[in-house]
């Protein structure tokens, strides 16, 4: 018996690496590239053997070698949770579109799965209580109020004033005063994969936030550089819908970013269609179409980011949307849609057990640690300097005198140096 | 026609006692009242002093400017004291003899800006005293050769009104609230208004070596008394009888010795500067920060507007355009106003004060303490009252709009040039007007009236 099962798990299992079978020991709802009935039953029962052959070394050999494929395979993303932050940055009744924008993709990650908990949702102006809004406590992305994004239950997490490029970056890079709340912080780790969507009105290397104040290309990316070397994410994906988008991620120079942006340098992202209830544009186009393509996904969707490129085509956009992807680890085509806007949880099998019941060992101090006097402060401060008068010159003095009385004598006359030799 | 000595004889005109008498009699009468207005001045001053309004009126921009700011006097020598260049950086954009001034005055600051009012005061008493005795001889000789028609015998001065115009000179400037205001925030602009004032009194006297001296030393401040030389050429050269006339050699002969007293003084002045200092640091600070106006903090000029919103391209152009406006009108007017050369002066004043770089309220102040001199015209003056309205509420416009501008948010910089714009119309509309009348005055005096040929025709 024993035997028996170990041929046939040896072997079905240098077919399914062979066959490059995804397989899910949890999710029974993923497909099998290819439907193999029999190496499906054998795979169940090796679950449900696996245990009793642990203590195997062959077989913990075997295992440890089948997770690393199987579960290399299933884990190539390398992420375990994630976060998404959606930002609008204009305010105003006639950019209702930036708030409808962010309501759809707000919308959209969070039918895929990314709980309130995980979003840092940040909406520059109210349009749905906007005293202009013929409907009110409704935001249509689509003319004849088909689609309301703004539903029932949107959890604004800052909101109106509160979207300013400072909050922005201390939402990135976790720098937030400690009385701030946890649901204003982006509390994302080294396993997360974080969506990041910004839109508004922008221009060549800047995005302007609230009318009054601009975030430039350089300071995100130093932000994302420093989400990186706090190991703030594990990958990130950044969206731009505004005007000359891409100018915006020229200069990203962290690993694992990837971008994309709805119009090129020198190029406008334009607005997609008014209502005429409502008086003005409701959507902007990248993000419409972006909408319609996302609409399409669900958590078991294996669409990839090739796919996502493709979404709004210059016929469609009139702008030229483009991307970035070489500071990206990992294929294009290799990383799903879900990998971003959904929250496909992945949990890791270990087959070692952690021993809880040992107390923790203290680290011994090596050394103490003392703070280096670099500058002698307290010398400094309690000495006065020296006041040093600057005189002016003494030829100057005797020039200057010189002429005066030259003038004086020339225009009295001589007669008056007799007075005084 | 009310108020005139003069008695008429067979249709001519006959004045009492020759004026050189009443001129002494003048200075020894007139000397109580000038030391009262003196010591009301300094006391004005003095209180002002004392108070909280020193700092707030210290800070107003429409008193102190980047150049006369007596915060980047101070700053400057700090800087000196601590063995840095007093020019380095954008601080200080006064001349090296400032330095040497008040590095031994720091101290007595207040008493010295006090003094130079009162020096500025004593000087265009004694030149408007001047200039009235000869204006007074030349009327009188033209009154004997008959030059006068006899429907002008409202423009005849008489000794009677001239008595207290020179006291009238002196007091609208120390009384002024412009002058008062420039004098507490210790602005730099007095010691230049000083040193003009004394320009015009050794002009008026006849003294070419000291009037030169003085406009050197005026130029050498702020360039734009440079302008001043053409007046007081011509004032010296009509004093000393020398014709204005293109051909003749005595007038070139005069222009190059005039020219070279000038010259020679600057050029001795900007060496004796450099050794002061040991570098030539303060060239570009002090020209080079008038002419190429870098701050463009808000003033009473009009500069400031436009360059803030100039595109780069065309600065050069336009700082060309505007920094040549000023020394524009010099030839123009004084082809026009050559036979009126202390008119002239007032006008070059008036041009300079508007169209300089900086311009504070202590220029203004200068000239408009000439306006009495001229008073026998203010009858034939049109929108006297207008002007004068709009200089007014002018002025007292300027802090109420930058606290709306600048502390409320609710206005903005257009408001605030608008009302510099305003002024500045009103300012030019004065003397523009003064001018007018003046040509008309002088048109009868010329040999040439008609009138004047049947007049003689009816004596004889």
């Amino acid at each position: 018996m024993k035997t028996h099962v170990l041929f046939n798990l040896f072997a079905t299992f240098l077919l399914a690496d062979g066959l490059n079978i995804e397989v899910s020991v949890f999710d029974f709802s993923l497909q099998l590239q290819i439907s193999h009935r029999f190496v499906f039953l054998i795979l169940n029962f090796t679950r449900n053997v696996a245990p009793l052959l642990i203590n195997t070394q062959l077989f913990t050999r075997f295992l440890s070698r089948i997770s690393q494929d199987s579960a290399g395979q299933f884990f190539s993303s390398g992420h375990t949770n994630n976060w998404a932050v959606l930002v609008c940055t204009s305010r105003f009744w006639f950019n209702y579109r930036h708030v409808a924008n962010t309501l759809s993709v707000y919308r959209s990650v969070k039918r895929l799965g990314i709980p309130d908990s995980h979003i840092v949702l940040m909406l520059a102006d109210d349009m749905a209580c906007n005293h202009r809004n013929p409907k009110p406590a409704t935001v249509f992305s689509h003319k004849n109020m088909e689609l309301n994004v703004y539903g029932d239950d949107v959890e604004v997490d800052y909101r109106g004033y509160e979207v300013t490029v400072e909050n922005f970056l201390r939402v990135l890079t976790g720098r937030l005063p400690p009385s701030t709340p946890r649901s204003k912080r982006l509390l994302s780790d080294d396993r997360s994969n974080i969506l990041i969507y910004l839109t508004g009105h922008g221009g060549n290397g800047f995005l302007k936030f609230q009318d009054s104040e601009e975030i430039s290309n350089v300071e995100l990316a130093d932000a994302f550089e420093q989400m990186w070397q706090k190991r703030r994410y594990n990958e990130l994906l950044f969206i731009i819908d505004t005007c000359q988008g891409a100018s915006m991620y020229e200069r990203f120079y962290s690993p694992n970013l990837m971008a994309l942006a709805s119009s090129q340098v020198g190029e406008d992202s334009l607005s997609h269609q008014p209502d005429l209830a409502i008086g003005v544009h409701l959507m902007d186009r990248y993000t419409f179409y972006l909408l319609e393509f996302l609409e399409d996904i669900h958590p078991a969707s294996k669409a990839n980011m090739n796919d996502l490129f493709k979404v709004c085509p210059k016929s469609q956009c009139v702008s030229t949307p483009g991307h970035r992807t070489d500071l990206f680890l990992r294929d294009p085509g290799s990383v799903l849609i879900t990998d971003f806007f959904g929250s496909v949880r992945k949990v890791e099998i270990t087959t070692e057990a952690i021993d809880l019941t040992d107390p923790i060992k203290e680290v011994e101090e090596r050394y103490m640690h003392s703070y280096v006097d670099q500058l002698p402060v307290s010398e400094i401060i309690h000495q006065k300097p020296k006041q040093k008068d600057w005189h002016p010159p003494d030829g100057f003095i005797l020039g200057l005198w010189t002429l005066i009385l030259l003038v004086f004598f020339q225009t009295y006359g001589v007669k008056h140096l007799r007075h005084i030799f | 026609m009310s108020g005139l000595p003069g008695f008429l004889i067979d249709d001519r005109l006959h004045f009492p006692s020759c004026p050189s008498q009443g001129g002494q009699r003048f200075l020894v009468e007139m000397a109580a009242p000038l030391t009262l207005l003196l010591v009301l001045a300094v006391t004005i001053r003095a209180a002002l002093f004392r108070s909280s309004l020193a700092e707030l009126i210290a800070e107003r921009v429409e008193v102190v400017s980047p150049i006369t700011a007596w915060k980047r006097v101070v700053e400057g020598l700090a800087l000196l004291d601590l063995g840095v260049s007093p020019y380095s950086g954008d601080v200080f954009h006064e001349t090296p003899l400032i330095i040497y001034l008040f590095h031994f005055v720091v101290d007595y600051a207040e008493i010295t800006f006090m003094l130079a009012d009162v020096i500025t005061a004593v000087a265009l008493y004694m030149a408007v005293k001047d200039y009235n005795k000869q204006v007074f001889r030349k009327q009188k000789f033209a009154l004997e050769a008959d030059r006068y028609p006899l429907d002008c015998l409202e423009l005849i001065r008489s000794p009677k009104e001239m008595y207290y115009i020179p006291l009238k000179v002196a007091m609208f400037y120390l009384l002024n609230p412009f002058t008062i205001l420039s004098c507490v925030a210790k602005s730099t602009c007095g010691l230049n208004n000083a040193v003009v004032a004394l320009f015009i009194f050794s002009t008026i006297k006849g003294n070419t070596l000291l009037s030169a001296i003085f406009l050197c030393l005026a130029t050498y401040q702020s360039i734009y008394p440079l302008t001043l030389c053409a007046p007081a050429m011509l004032y010296l050269m009509q004093r000393q009888y020398i014709p204005v006339n293109f051909r003749r050699a005595s007038f070139w002969w005069f222009i190059a010795q005039y020219l070279f007293m000038y010259l020679g003084s600057l050029f001795v002045l900007i060496c004796l500067s450099f050794f002061l200092l040991g570098s030539w640091d303060y060239m570009p600070s002090v020209y080079g920060f008038i002419l190429s106006v870098p701050d463009l903090t808000p003033n009473i000029g009009l500069f400031w507007y436009f360059f803030a919103e100039m595109f780069e391209h065309f600065r050069l152009f336009f700082l060309c355009v505007f920094q040549i406006n000023v020394f524009f009108y010099t030839i123009p007017l004084s082809v026009k106003l050559k036979e009126h050369p202390v008119f002239l002066i007032f006008m070059q004043l008036a041009v300079i004060s508007i169209f300089k770089s900086y311009p504070t309220v202590g220029d203004i102040a200068l000239y408009m303490a000439f306006l009495p001199v001229w008073s026998h015209l203010y009858r034939f003056l049109r929108n006297t009252f207008l002007v004068s309205c709009v200089l007014l509420a002018c002025s007292t416009l300027f802090p109420v709009l930058w606290h709306l501008w600048i502390y409320a948010g609710s206005a903005n910089s257009n408001f605030y040039y608008a009302i510099t714009l305003l002024f500045n119309v009103a300012q030019v509309g004065q003397p523009g007007r003064s001018q007018r009348r003046l040509l008309i005055e002088s048109l009868t005096e010329t040999p040439c009236s008609p009138l004047r040929k049947s007049q003689n025709e009816k004596s004889y």
